[in-house]
């Protein structure tokens, strides 16, 4: 089982794709509280900042899209054509050779990105809290482990949903608009909570439930409720996904 | 003519874009349902809308001029057929335009119909088609669906609505202002596919297909 693991580990991180996602995902929200920070001293000085208490990890959330990607293009590079000469040409044909097996590839391949996002996840964490610290530390408390350990699961979990939706629809677009579009201001999930309660139990809404407290919530989910939610529809989506992934043609 | 004939059959039968359009139309209905429930009628609630099912007209142009791109090297039959390149630009940004248009007209129309905001429909039409525009050409310099797709969704729904929220000044030179404030954005819109597409067409002449 190592070595499928070690492999697909060198070949999500030889992507260009995928390096890419990394170091840009790693680098924004540091970024952002950088840029932010003037803006951000002064509302807190004057009191008008909305719950200053969760300001870094509010401000974590825009380098998510990098996790998104990796959890995509994992999945994607495989579908995609791996010359012009060649357009029924697929890198899963070659993976399958190597790995018959086609669940133990499938669980080497989610052990591959969980070890990436996890990682990418604690060192984005750790970099935009201490920042915060560093930059706003009388007002802003550093958050609670439990927290931290909270955005680091949100975050696989996010690219583990993308994961899914990508080995389902064999193909990087779908997924990709769905979850960016999903992850701007105002979430499209965020708007369907004021049509119905029942939104309130959509994975990102709840997902992000696990580290973030809200007022205007109808349906104000427990931090592990949120999370067991999320976990629900990540595994229901995963094993959509791997029946799929066992039963089509490659 | 030939040309322009040419490119508009192989827009028609891309099944991708026919699902791409679809799809779009069903969430603008869904997102007009849920804006009409819960916000008054108005302008705002009219536009509001359209600033997500912008992500739908980013997916047909980015799908339109990757499909000349991917494995197989359509493109380069393309070329063997029509050689002169500006002209074979021009000719699928015209016929994109086209196709675009009506897909444009029945969202636009979706979005602001029911929230009495028929007046905007024309505007909405023209900036939908405009950034359908604005990311074939983004696709066509960057030549991958995918890539190209991730630029300009996080340009479009992650750094466009923080950059406004900081700089409030800054955002009428952005291309997606307009989405949402027509009186603001729209000189924007405008400048930015002009420039996109200009860039696109030069570096198509030069480049090796």
């Amino acid at each position: 089982m190592v070595s499928p693991i070690r492999a697909e580990l060198r070949k999500l991180l030889g992507l260009p794709t995928a390096r890419v996602a990394l170091v840009l995902g790693t680098l924004l929200a540091p970024v952002v509280v950088l840029l932010n920070a003037p803006y951000n001293r002064r509302a807190l000085a004057a009191g008008t900042l909305p719950d200053p208490t969760q300001l870094g990890l509010r401000e974590l959330g825009v380098g998510l899209i990098g996790a998104l990607v990796l959890g995509v293009v994992v999945v994607s590079s495989e579908y995609t054509s791996t010359g012009d000469d060649a357009p029924g040409a697929r890198q899963l044909t070659a993976t399958l050779t190597a790995v018959p097996h086609r669940l133990r590839l499938l669980a080497a391949k989610t052990v591959a990105l969980v070890l990436v996002v996890a990682a990418q996840a604690a060192v984005t964490a750790a970099g935009t809290l201490a920042l915060t610290q560093a930059l706003h530390g009388e007002y802003v408390p550093m958050p609670a482990p439990a927290r931290v350990v909270a955005v680091i699961l949100y975050w696989v979990l996010t690219a583990l949903l993308a994961y899914a939706i990508t080995l389902i629809t064999r193909n990087g677009i779908v997924p990709l608009t769905l979850l960016i579009l999903n992850s701007t201001v105002v979430s499209v999930s965020y708007l369907l909570t004021k049509v119905t309660d029942l939104a309130a139990y959509l994975p990102d809404i709840a997902g992000a439930h696990m580290f973030l407290r809200t007022e205007d919530f109808p349906v104000e989910l427990a931090p592990v409720t949120a999370g067991l939610v999320m976990t629900a529809w990540v595994v229901a989506l995963l094993a959509a996904g791997a029946v799929l992934f066992h039963r089509r043609d490659a | 003519m030939n040309t322009a004939r040419a490119e508009l059959r192989k827009l028609l039968t891309l099944p991708s874009l026919r699902w791409t359009a679809l799809l779009t139309w069903a969430g603008t209905a869904l997102l007009a349902y849920a804006y009409g429930v819960t916000q008054p009628r108005g302008d705002a609630t009219a536009l509001a809308p359209l600033g997500y099912a912008q992500a739908g007209f980013l997916v047909l142009g980015v799908l339109a001029a990757a499909a000349e791109h991917q494995a197989g090297g359509q493109i380069r039959t393309t070329l063997i057929a029509m050689p002169r390149r500006l002209l074979l630009q021009a000719a699928k940004d015209l016929t994109l335009a086209a196709v675009t248009l009506p897909v444009a007209a029945v969202t636009a129309a979706i979005s602001t119909l029911p929230a009495g905001g028929g007046t905007w429909t024309p505007a909405a039409t023209a900036y939908l088609t405009l950034t359908t525009l604005l990311a074939a050409a983004v696709t066509g310099v960057v030549r991958h669906a995918l890539p190209a797709l991730v630029l300009l969704l996080s340009l479009y729904f992650i750094a466009g609505p923080l950059l406004r929220a900081r700089f409030g000044a800054f955002s009428a030179y952005l291309p997606d202002t307009a989405a949402l404030d027509q009186s603001r954005g729209a000189a924007a819109t405008i400048t930015w596919t002009v420039t996109a597409l200009a860039l696109a067409a030069l570096t198509f002449n030069r480049r090796d297909a």
